[in-house]
């Protein structure tokens, strides 16, 4: 949903995403899904920091769980590597556990 | 040598001056453990996330620190005795550093290859992709 401007694919990134990317065409009838792209490809951020809380935070939803997937669009590889860097943030109470 | 990235949170109870004597005691641990700073960021007091030992913050201080394994577990094992030392976390950055530099690279090499394709997506894919696929294998 933030993600946002989802029309140029990420040229580059192609590899990185692991091929598996076969959403193209909306799933379900009557409904245009917007085209999600993970945001690490299009902006070509390699290293997820655990020490940037700001970029983390738009991964976390109020309840303070990390945003699934299938949601922000991010690709299998920079999920893997923000989960651990949310992982990392929390232990050091940059970020929450939970909320609520 | 290895790169560690370290934080450590000090309780908020002492003042400003006092934080920093703690924080400078490990930074002297490190720097005697054959260490060498290579960043250095006091965050300052910051809000935390949830309560620990019912401190709602702490003084955030940061290195980048490049050293010997031995150095950076006795800084953590002495941080983890203190008890003005809420959390501490040490990690060990430049494998995924270097990891992260050389996808970068790669990007960048295969985005020379294949430039990026134009807004309107007529045609051209096929023909386009044959040419690239042989080339990807060697680099």
């Amino acid at each position: 949903m933030r993600m946002g401007g989802g029309s140029g694919r990420p040229t580059g990134a192609r590899g990185a995403a692991a091929g598996k990317d076969g959403k193209g065409g909306p799933r379900k009838k009557f409904f245009v899904r917007r085209r999600k792209v993970c945001k690490f490809c299009a902006e070509k951020i390699e290293y997820i920091d655990w020490k940037d809380v700001k970029m983390l935070q738009g991964f976390i939803p109020e309840r303070g769980k990390i945003l699934p997937r299938r949601i922000s669009g991010t690709c299998a590889l920079h999920q893997r590597k923000l989960q651990t860097a949310i992982k990392r943030a929390r232990s050091i109470a940059l970020l929450p556990y939970a909320t609520d | 040598m290895r790169l560690y990235d370290i934080v450590v949170l000090v309780t908020p109870d002492l003042s400003d001056e006092d934080a920093a004597k703690v924080v400078a005691e490990y930074r002297k641990i490190l720097v005697d453990g054959g260490a060498t700073v290579v960043k250095e960021e006091p965050w300052g007091k910051r809000r935390l996330a949830f309560p620990i030992l019912r401190k709602r913050d702490a003084y955030y201080h940061y290195w980048q620190v490049e050293s010997a394994p031995a150095a950076v577990a006795e800084a953590e094992r002495r941080m983890g005795l203190s008890d003005q030392v809420l959390r501490h976390l040490a990690v060990r950055v430049d494998e995924e550093l270097t990891r992260a530099a050389k996808m970068a690279e790669r990007l960048r090499l295969k985005a020379i290859k294949r430039p990026p394709r134009p807004a309107s997506a007529t045609g051209a894919a096929p023909g386009e992709a044959s040419p690239a696929a042989p080339e990807r294998s060697e680099s």
